[in-house]
C-alpha cells in the first residue's frame, strides 16, 4: 500500500508532460475514464494529444442518453394507474391494479437499463456515460424505493444536463429531481416535523463528507428544506410557502432566512466541499488507496479559484494531471461490473443482447443492478466488487458471451426482441467461430502476446502466457484447435489481470 | 508426474479439480485441504463435536425496536406513535407490559419454548444517526469516537485462529447475500479464508478446463500490485471451496420447510454448510429494507415475516439435524428508530432498539430494561445496555474466548447463554 505519491500535492495536478504522452498512457486514459482501451480510440488520442482528447471525452455539449420509449409510455400511464387505483371496487382489486403498475414500472426500468447498455457501449458515448454513472454514484437513487422509471430517467437526465456545469447548480437541481425528492422523502419534508433524511445526506454523501458539519447543522438544514413539494402524477416540482419554515436558521456558523438553495451555496464556501469531489473521483476512477488529505484540498482549492467549481474544469484536470499517469496508479485498479461487462461487448465487439434476463442477471450477481445501487452511499467499489462469488459470477459472464444463445430458451416476448434486433442489424450477441478462425493461422505465441497487449492493464505472466500456448498447440486437429483457442480466449477474459483496468 | 500436459497439477491447489470426482483423494492427502480429507475418511461430513458457530443476521437500515418489541402498557408510546402504533390487543405478549410485532408469532412461539431471548434496549454512549457510520460502529465494536479498521469477528479469529496453517483453504467465516461483499465484522488484522454466497447459492456451472486453466496462473510475483495480488488470491481461494461448497449445497436435504424468499434461502444454505461439518465458526446473513422513514406499517410488517418465519425454520432445521446445541443466531441493527413517528406515517434514524438471540443453549424471554419513553418530541431514547456487553457474551459465553483483547475493553456478559 504506498503510503504517499511519489509527486508532491502541488506538482500532482500539473498537466502531464507532453513527453509522457504515449500508447500506454492513451491506454491508461481509456481504461478509467471509459470502460476500456480500443486500438482505433487509443491510435487516434495518441495522433491529436491528450488536451484534445479530453476536449472530445468531455465536450461542451456532451450526447445524452435519450428517454426509452417504454419510459415515456409509463409516464403517460402514471395518471390512469391513479385513477384505476382510486376507483378499484375491492381492496382485492387495488392490490391487483399496484401489481400491474409496479411490473410495468419493473419492465420499463428493465428495458432502459438495456438501453443505457447499449447507449454507453459506443466509444464515442462512453466516457460521459461514464461521467454520469459517476455522478449517480455521488447523487443516488434507487429505483428499488422510487419505483417510478420516468423519475428515475429525469435524474439521469439532470446529471447529464448539469454534469459539466458548475457543481452548485448540479446540486440544486439534484435536490429538484423527483427521484432524489422521493429516495430521501424531501417530499416529505414538513414545517412542524422536519424530515431529515435529505439534510443529513446532502451534508453526508453529496457535499462534504462525515466530520465537516454537526448535527445541528443537519437540523437547521433540514428546516430550509422544509415545502418542497412534488406532483406524483406529472413530476412537477414547487416550494409550498405555508409549508416552508422561512425562519432563521444558523448553520456553519452562519445565520438568515436560510432556503434550501442557500444552504447549497453555503456549504460550497467551505474548502471541504471542495476536496469532497476530488475525493469521489479518486475512489471512483483512480485507486482503492485514498489519496492523503492535502492532495484531495490541493484539488480542491484550484478548483473553486481556477476553475469556478466547473464540473468540466474539474474533470480535465483530473484526467490530464500527472498524478493520474504515474506509475503506481496503473493496472491496479479493480473494474466495477457494468465496466467488466462493456469492456467485454466493446473488446470482442458484440452487441448488447436485448434480453434482460441475458444481461441483467450476470450484472447482479457481480455485484451491481443499474439504478439500484445497494443504499444511499452507492456502491463502494474496488475491492468490494471482489469476493469469491462475485468473481465466479465475472467468469460465467464470460461463458454466456462465448456461447450461442439458446433461443429455445427464451420466452415469447424475449424471442420478439432478439429478432426485432437482428432485423435492425444488431445481431453480433456472442462470440462465433468465425472471430476465432482469423486466429487460427497464426502462431499460439503470437496472437496470445497480442491479445495481451491489447487487452490486459498489465503484463500477463510466463507461465500463464506460454500454457495457453502450450494449450492450443497441444490440438491434433483443426477443430480442436479452434475449440482450444475459444477456451484460451475465455481464459485470458477469466483471469485476475483482465479484471484490471 | 512427467506428463508433457502444463496442465498437470503441481500444487496442491490444482489437486483440487479431482475432488468432485472424490476417489483417490485420499492417496493425495497430503496436499488436499483438510476438509475434504475429513470428508472422505468419515465417509460422511461430521461436524466437530465442541465446534461452536455464531450465525449473525444483519438487519440493514435500521430497524425500528419500538414496534419489533411493544410497550403495550406505556401510554407514551401511543402518544409518540399515532398511527404506527400496534393497537394492544394486536400485540403478541410475552410479558405483562412487553409484547411482539403481530407478524412475529413465529418469534412468540420460540419465546415460549425458551429458545429465543430478547435483549432490550441496545446501543452505545453518543450514538450516530448516519447508516454507516453506525453500521461501522456495530461491526467494529468500536467506541463512537474511535474509528478500527477492523471488525469483532476478524479480530476474533486473529486470536482464536492464530497459528492454524495458512494454507488451510475452509473458510472460518462465510456471508450470504450481503450488500458489499465481505461484511467489516469480518475484516482482521490478519487474513482470514472466508467465502461469500448469493442468496441463490453458487449458481454457476464452470468448466472443468477453465479452472485448470487458471490454476497455472501463480502467485503475481515482485512487481504485482495490491488489487493485482488480491484478486490472484481470491481465484485461488475461491476454485478451491467453490468446489466444495457447490456439492455441498446440491446435497443437501432440509428437514424443515423455508419460505419462499432470498432470505430463508439463505438460512437454508447456512444449515446446508453447517450440517457438511466445515470449520466455519461465523455465519453472516443480511436482510436489508429497514430505513422506513416513510410510510412504514407495511414494510416493517413484511420484513419482521420474512425474519421470523426465515429463523424458526432454520432453527427447526438444526433441531431435526441435531446440530441446535451447536449454533446460536443473533440479530443486529445498526440502530433502532426516533421513538416519535414522522409526518410521513415513518420513522427517522434512532438509537438503541431490542435484539434477538436464538438457540437451543439460550436462556429465552426478556433481558435488560425497557427504554423511558417519557421523552420530549423528536427526541431519541437512552440505551441501557451496551452492544459490546452482547459481543461480549458471545465471545465469552458461546465461543470460549476471552473477550477483552477483541473488544479493546472489559464489557460484562449478559446472562443469556445457559
Amino acid at each position: 500500500m504506498p503510503t504517499s505519491p511519489a509527486l508532491s500535492p502541488a506538482a500532482a495536478w500539473e498537466p502531464l508532460p507532453a513527453a509522457e504522452w504515449n500508447a500506454d498512457a492513451a491506454r491508461h486514459l481509456f481504461r478509467r475514464a471509459g470502460w476500456t482501451a480500443l486500438k482505433a480510440d487509443v491510435e487516434q488520442a495518441e495522433r491529436e494529444g491528450l488536451a484534445a482528447t479530453l476536449d472530445r471525452l468531455f465536450p461542451a455539449e456532451p450526447v445524452l442518453f435519450p428517454e426509452p420509449i417504454q419510459v415515456a409510455r409509463f409516464a403517460e400511464q402514471v395518471a390512469d394507474y391513479a385513477g384505476r387505483e382510486k376507483a378499484a371496487a375491492t381492496p382485492e382489486e387495488r392490490r391487483l391494479i399496484q401489481r400491474e403498475r409496479r411490473e410495468q414500472a419493473q419492465t420499463a426500468v428493465q428495458d432502459m437499463s438495456l438501453r443505457w447498455l447499449s447507449f454507453a457501449a459506443q466509444p464515442a458515448n462512453a466516457a460521459y456515460a461514464k461521467w454520469v454513472l459517476f455522478l449517480s454514484d455521488v447523487y443516488v437513487v434507487g429505483f428499488d424505493k422510487v419505483q417510478n422509471p420516468p423519475f428515475i430517467f429525469g435524474h439521469f437526465d439532470v446529471l447529464g444536463r448539469y454534469g459539466l456545469g458548475p457543481a452548485p447548480v448540479l446540486a440544486k437541481a439534484v435536490s429538484r429531481s423527483p427521484a432524489m425528492m422521493v429516495y430521501l422523502d424531501l417530499n416529505q419534508n414538513r414545517r412542524e416535523a422536519p424530515n431529515e433524511n435529505f439534510a443529513r445526506e446532502l451534508f453526508e454523501l453529496f457535499l462534504l463528507g462525515e466530520g465537516n458539519y454537526t448535527e445541528q447543522d443537519i437540523k437547521e438544514a433540514a428546516r430550509a428544506f422544509t415545502g418542497y413539494r412534488l406532483r406524483p402524477l406529472t413530476g412537477e416540482v414547487f416550494i409550498a410557502p405555508n409549508q416552508h419554515d422561512a425562519g432563521p436558521k444558523t448553520i456553519f456558523g452562519q445565520t438568515g432566512n436560510f432556503t434550501g438553495d442557500d444552504v447549497i451555496d453555503l456549504a460550497y464556501d467551505l474548502p471541504a466541499a471542495g476536496a469532497f469531489l476530488p475525493h469521489e473521483l479518486v475512489k471512483f476512477y483512480l485507486s482503492d488507496t485514498m489519496l492523503p488529505p492535502e492532495y484531495l484540498l490541493a484539488l480542491g482549492d484550484r478548483w473553486r479559484t481556477e476553475g469556478s467549481l466547473e464540473l468540466r474544469w474539474l474533470a480535465r484536470q483530473f484526467f490530464g494531471s500527472r498524478i493520474f499517469y504515474a506509475p503506481e496508479f496503473r493496472g491496479d485498479f479493480i473494474k466495477s461490473p457494468v465496466q467488466l461487462y462493456l469492456g467485454l461487448v466493446q473488446d470482442l465487439a458484440l452487441d448488447v443482447v436485448p434480453v434482460p434476463r441475458l444481461v441483467l442477471n450476470p450484472l447482479r450477481q457481480m455485484g451491481q443492478t443499474l439504478y439500484t445501487p445497494p443504499n444511499v452511499r452507492g456502491w463502494v467499489g474496488g475491492r468490494a466488487w471482489i469476493n469469491s462469488a462475485s468473481l465466479a459470477a465475472r467468469r460465467t459472464l464470460v461463458e454466456l458471451l462465448f456461447n450461442p444463445i439458446d433461443e429455445n430458451k427464451l420466452n415469447a416476448d424475449e424471442q420478439l426482441d432478439l429478432a426485432a434486433a437482428h432485423t435492425q442489424g444488431a445481431d453480433r450477441f456472442t462470440v462465433t467461430d468465425r472471430t476465432l478462425q482469423e486466429l487460427e493461422r497464426i502462431a499460439p505465441s503470437t496472437f496470445i502476446a497480442r491479445l495481451e497487449t491489447n487487452l490486459l492493464p498489465v503484463t500477463a505472466e510466463d507461465a500463464f502466457s506460454t500454457g495457453l500456448a502450450r494449450f492450443i498447440g497441444g490440438a491434433n486437429t483443426p477443430p480442436e484447435r479452434l475449440r482450444r483457442i475459444r477456451r484460451a480466449v475465455m481464459t485470458l477474459l477469466q483471469s485476475p489481470e483482465y479484471q484490471l483496468c | 508426474m512427467n506428463n508433457s500436459s502444463p496442465f498437470l497439477p503441481t500444487t496442491r491447489r490444482e489437486f483440487l479439480h479431482l475432488s468432485t470426482k472424490g476417489i483417490g483423494l485420499l492417496a493425495f492427502s497430503g496436499f488436499a485441504p483438510s476438509f475434504l480429507v475429513k470428508a472422505t475418511m468419515a465417509g460422511a461430513p461430521a461436524p466437530e463435536k465442541d465446534q461452536k458457530v455464531l450465525v449473525l443476521i444483519q438487519l440493514a437500515g435500521g430497524n425500528d425496536g419500538l414496534n419489533t418489541l411493544i410497550p403495550f402498557e406505556d401510554p407514551h408510546y401511543y402518544r409518540l406513535r399515532p398511527t404506527l402504533a400496534i393497537p394492544k390487543e394486536k400485540v403478541l405478549r410475552v410479558s405483562d407490559t412487553l409484547g411482539l410485532h403481530p407478524s412475529c408469532a413465529a418469534f412468540q412461539a420460540l419465546v415460549n419454548d425458551g429458545k429465543l431471548a430478547i435483549v432490550q434496549n441496545v446501543g452505545y454512549p453518543n450514538p450516530n444517526h448516519s447508516h454507516f457510520r453506525s453500521s461501522e460502529i456495530w461491526e467494529t465494536a468500536s467506541p463512537s469516537d474511535k474509528f478500527l479498521s477492523t471488525g469483532w469477528i476478524g479480530r476474533y479469529l486473529d486470536n482464536a485462529c492464530a497459528g492454524s496453517p495458512a494454507e488451510d483453504h475452509d473458510p472460518l467465516a462465510v456471508h450470504v447475500n450481503t450488500l458489499n461483499g465481505v461484511p467489516e465484522t469480518f475484516m482482521g488484522a490478519q487474513e482470514h479464508p472466508t467465502f461469500g454466497l448469493l442468496a441463490s447459492g453458487i449458481g454457476r456451472k464452470d468448466s472443468e478446463e477453465t479452472r485448470k486453466l487458471l490454476q497455472s496462473i501463480g502467485s503475481g510475483g515482485a512487481n504485482a500490485g495490491d488489487e493485482r495480488t488480491f484478486l490472484q488470491q481470491t481465484l485461488m481461494d475461491s476454485l478451491v471451496t467453490e468446489t466444495k461448497v457447490q456439492q455441498v449445497l446440491t446435497d443437501y436435504r432440509p428437514m424443515s420447510t423455508y419460505p419462499a424468499n432470498p432470505f430463508a434461502t439463505s438460512l437454508r444454505s447456512v444449515a446446508g454448510l453447517i450440517a457438511s461439518g466445515l470449520p466455519t465458526r461465523v455465519y453472516f446473513v443480511t436482510l436489508t429494507g429497514f430505513d422506513t422513514h416513510f410510510n412504514q406499517a407495511n414494510t416493517q410488517a413484511n420484513l419482521l415475516t420474512v425474519l421470523s418465519t426465515g429463523l424458526a425454520a432454520f432453527q427447526k432445521d438444526l433441531e431435526a439435524h441435531h446440530l441446535d446445541g451447536q449454533v446460536t443466531t443473533m440479530t443486529f441493527s445498526e440502530f433502532g428508530r426516533r421513538p416519535f413517528e414522522n409526518e410521513s406515517k415513518g420513522t427517522d434514524h434512532g438509537t438503541a432498539a431490542p435484539l434477538f438471540v436464538l438457540g437451543a443453549q439460550v436462556k429465552g424471554g426478556l433481558h435488560g430494561t425497557a427504554p423511558n419513553l417519557d421523552l420530549p418530541k423528536n427526541q431519541d431514547v437512552a440505551y441501557s445496555t451496551d452492544f459490546r456487553s452482547v459481543y461480549a457474551t458471545m465471545l465469552e459465553n458461546w465461543l470460549g474466548t476471552p473477550s477483552e483483547p477483541v473488544l479493546g475493553a472489559k464489557f460484562a456478559p449478559l446472562p443469556l447463554i445457559a
